[in-house]
């Protein structure tokens, strides 16, 4: 009985290790590959993390093993050997004890650098967004307009979205932090250029929110009162999940929406269609007779 | 008795009570309903039963404007005995596909797809059909698919807040401000057609499609364009069920509520004559009659709230927000006739004085819908426009009232006049003064000594040059 109890207890880290090794098979893994550069470092990270835990792992459960088959082995009955106690061991509690420590001092200082990138205004990428801005998007701006893109503002239970409209000869205007008679308002559609970081503000006008775009790896609680700025890059053209991750009400699951990320041009001509859209007063011109049944 | 038989006898007692059988979903009756003498109540059930069944066993009452099918075509050819080409150049149906029902009007025999092709129109048959078909053969293609479609739909989206009939107290709805949608007199809103009529597909569409900002109603966005169609098309066959049942309540069988006929039974008439008389009434068809003229008028209702005509029309642009046009507005929006700031208030915050007046049979102060719930006049300083911040949407609500509210229809004013208006509505939020913030003497004051402090500097300027 004592051989199966031993073989019961080793068998289970061996089945955690064998479904960890094809969950990535069965798509039991990550939505996909990241999206963002910033989620790519993000995955880097966690990777490391798994390969230090995953060893450590292996290591304690072996040394279980080894402990657990000799100490049963010493209680047969034609075996003399005694057991050997080792608490109270200065040498094995020092090891254990600043071995993890190193180790957790290293991840500490080691995943300071993406945090700081992602949540440190001051490490923002900020040229790179004001050359989008400026060039890619034809902003009219100075230094003291706002970097975002747009205002996601989340409620019970949808993400309403406020973007800077067009000034009269068609440029694009800064998004205000107050909303202005040029913005324009889309609903549970959040669309903004690619390959270039985006800025956005998130705000909650109910309880507790959570903006999640699982492909990029962004996740940021929006909290009432709040205005947080998120900065994020698409790689790549394509739509993308953008849900809630904060258990919101009864109407959680509703909250789901969409991220589309595009080329500058589509973005703004997105914009255009906005405009178009917003500011239609009902006179059907003979160009334009789409807009009604669209 | 040994412990686990007890266990298995707890869990046993614990299923029957919880049921792990749930009966299937039943309409609900509206309030009125329980007026009626039985008689008459079960002439109502037997109607809405004989004409739309129940949620899960419904009924495509083809005199009903509501689109039931996915399409309803012709046969072009048939290649083989078991390969159909469909003419849908007129206008086939995203759905359409593997396992869509197709029916043959000739021999009313059913057949299901088992290929499509969209782009030709080809559909390979799952069996053979009993006779060869001719071409020109008419067909159903997903017969009844629309309304199935739209009530998995509704069940899965709506049905929490706006209840299985459409009374808009599903189990969510208690926990709502303001209250969804009760659909079951038809009137609905936000919607661009003229004050007599019911919203357009593309109103209920738009509605699903970008959500009510200010109310509980999120934006669906993410559904594709035929299942936000399925869900129109099953919100109205579900609001012309109410409303037939409220027409039937109210008109055709008003004689035989518990009141009326006691009021008669207090004449001098006994009960069985009444009802006797109900019955004899029924089988000259009288009943029928009044039921047919609520039909039709219900039906043409519908169907004009979907021409182009009965829109609400605009024919000049909207003017420029010049600081006239928004002066102006503002004088309309204070005239008496007008009675804006009844209601919105003078400064435009929702608090005017109808909201403590009392109006007689209503329950309170304050206004109240034709749900009978209060209602508070819109705050225009908010932003937020429930039905639509386009313009035309502003226009809309203006010419042809939100309605169901105590907001009036303007619809004989003048175009321009309705644009300043709209425009002023638009200046709200963005004033920087408030209206009525301040007190005359005090502006001219302020206005004199700034014009002096202005002259001061502007010699000191010259002065210094």
């Amino acid at each position: 009985m004592k051989w199966f109890w031993c073989l019961f207890f080793a068998f289970w880290p061996i089945l955690a290790i064998a479904v960890c090794l094809v969950a990535p098979a069965y798509g039991w893994w990550f939505p996909g590959p990241a999206a963002s550069p910033l989620g790519q470092r993000i995955d880097d990270l966690f990777y490391m993390i798994l390969i230090i835990t995953t060893l450590t792992f292996i290591g304690t459960q072996i040394g279980l093993a080894y402990v657990l088959f000799t100490g049963a082995r010493r209680t047969d009955p034609d075996v003399q050997q005694k057991a050997w106690f080792s608490h109270g061991s200065h040498e094995l509690e020092v090891i254990w004890s600043v071995a993890p420590a190193f180790i957790l001092l290293f991840i500490a200082l080691y995943q300071l650098d993406v945090w700081a990138d992602y949540r440190v205004k001051d490490m923002f990428p900020h040229e790179e967004m004001e050359g989008l801005l400026a060039e890619g998007l034809h902003q009219k701006r100075d230094e003291h307009d706002n970097m975002h893109l747009a205002e996601v503002t989340a409620r019970q239970f949808e993400w309403r979205i406020r973007y800077p409209g067009f000034d009269e000869d068609g440029n694009l205007l800064p998004l205000e932090r107050e909303p202005q008679p040029t913005d324009l308002y889309d609903v549970n559609d959040l669309h903004l250029p690619a390959s270039a970081p985006v800025m956005i503000m998130l705000k909650s006008q109910d309880v507790q929110h959570s903006f999640f775009l699982p492909e990029l790896r962004v996740k940021q609680d929006a909290v009432p009162g709040l205005v947080i700025p998120i900065w994020f890059e698409a790689t790549k053209k394509g739509e993308y999940a953008l849900t809630c991750a904060e258990l919101c009400g009864w109407g959680h699951y509703k909250m789901k929406a969409r991220f589309v990320a595009e080329s500058d041009e589509e973005f703004l001509e997105y914009l255009r269609e906005l405009h178009r859209k917003q500011f239609f007063d009902g006179v059907v011109e003979a160009e334009s007779e789409e807009e009604e049944d669209e | 008795m040994k412990p686990w038989s007890f266990l298995i006898f707890c869990s046993l007692a614990l299923l029957h009570l919880t049921g792990c059988n749930s009966s299937p979903p039943q309409f609900s009756n509206r309030a009125e309903f329980d007026d009626l003498e039985p008689y008459a109540q079960e002439y109502v059930s037997e109607v809405l039963d004989s004409y739309f069944g129940t949620p899960t066993e419904s009924v495509a009452w083809e005199r009903l404007p509501v689109e039931y099918h996915f399409t309803e075509t012709t046969v072009s050819s048939s290649p083989s005995p078991r390969k159909v080409t469909l003419d849908v150049a007129a206008g086939g149906h995203g759905s359409i596909g593997p396992g869509t029902e197709i029916h043959f009007a000739s021999t009313n025999e059913s057949n299901w797809i088992t290929e499509w092709d969209a782009a030709t129109g080809l559909a390979t048959l799952e069996r053979k059909p009993t006779q060869a078909i001719a071409e020109g053969e008419a067909v159903i293609v997903g017969p009844g698919a629309i309304l199935k479609n739209g009530r998995h739909l509704y069940a899965q989206h709506c049905q929490h807040c706006h209840g299985v009939s459409g009374d808009g107290n599903g189990p969510t709805a208690r926990y709502l401000n303001p209250l969804p949608r009760d659909y079951r007199n038809g009137r609905f809103k936000f919607t661009t057609t003229s004050y007599d009529f019911s919203p357009s597909r593309d109103d209920l569409g738009r509605v699903i499609r970008e959500g009510i900002p200010g109310t509980y109603m999120p934006s669906f966005k993410l559904l594709k364009q035929e299942e936000m169609q399925a869900i129109v098309e099953y919100v109205r066959w579900l609001s012309m069920r109410g409303e037939i049942e409220k027409q039937l309540i109210e008109t055709a069988l008003a004689d035989y509520t518990h009141e009326a006929v006691k009021l008669r039974v207090d004449g001098g008439a006994s009960r069985e004559e009444i009802e006797a008389e109900f019955y004899k009434r029924l089988a000259d068809g009288e009943i029928q009659e009044s039921l047919e003229v609520v039909v039709d008028l219900m039906v043409e209702r519908w169907k004009g709230s979907d021409l182009a005509e009965n829109m609400v029309q605009v024919a000049t642009k909207r003017p420029p927000a010049t600081p006239e046009s928004i002066a102006h507005g503002r004088q309309l929006y204070l005239d008496v006739n007008n009675k804006c700031a009844s209601c919105h208030g003078d400064a435009g915050f929702g608090d005017g004085p109808q909201n403590y007046a009392y109006t007689p049979g209503k329950p309170g102060p304050g206004l109240y819908d034709d749900w009978d719930n209060p209602i508070k006049p819109r705050n225009l300083h908010t932003g937020i426009y429930r039905g639509g911040r386009r313009p035309y949407d502003l226009f809309c609500r203006i010419r042809a009232s939100v309605k169901g509210t105590p907001m009036p229809k303007f619809d004989t004013m003048k175009e321009e006049d309705v644009w300043d208006l709209v425009n002023y509505v638009y200046s709200i939020p963005y004033e920087e003064e408030v209206a009525g913030s301040g007190r005359l003497e005090e502006m001219v004051d302020s206005a004199e000594s700034e014009i002096e402090s202005a002259a001061e500097s502007e010699s000191n300027e010259v002065a210094s040059r």
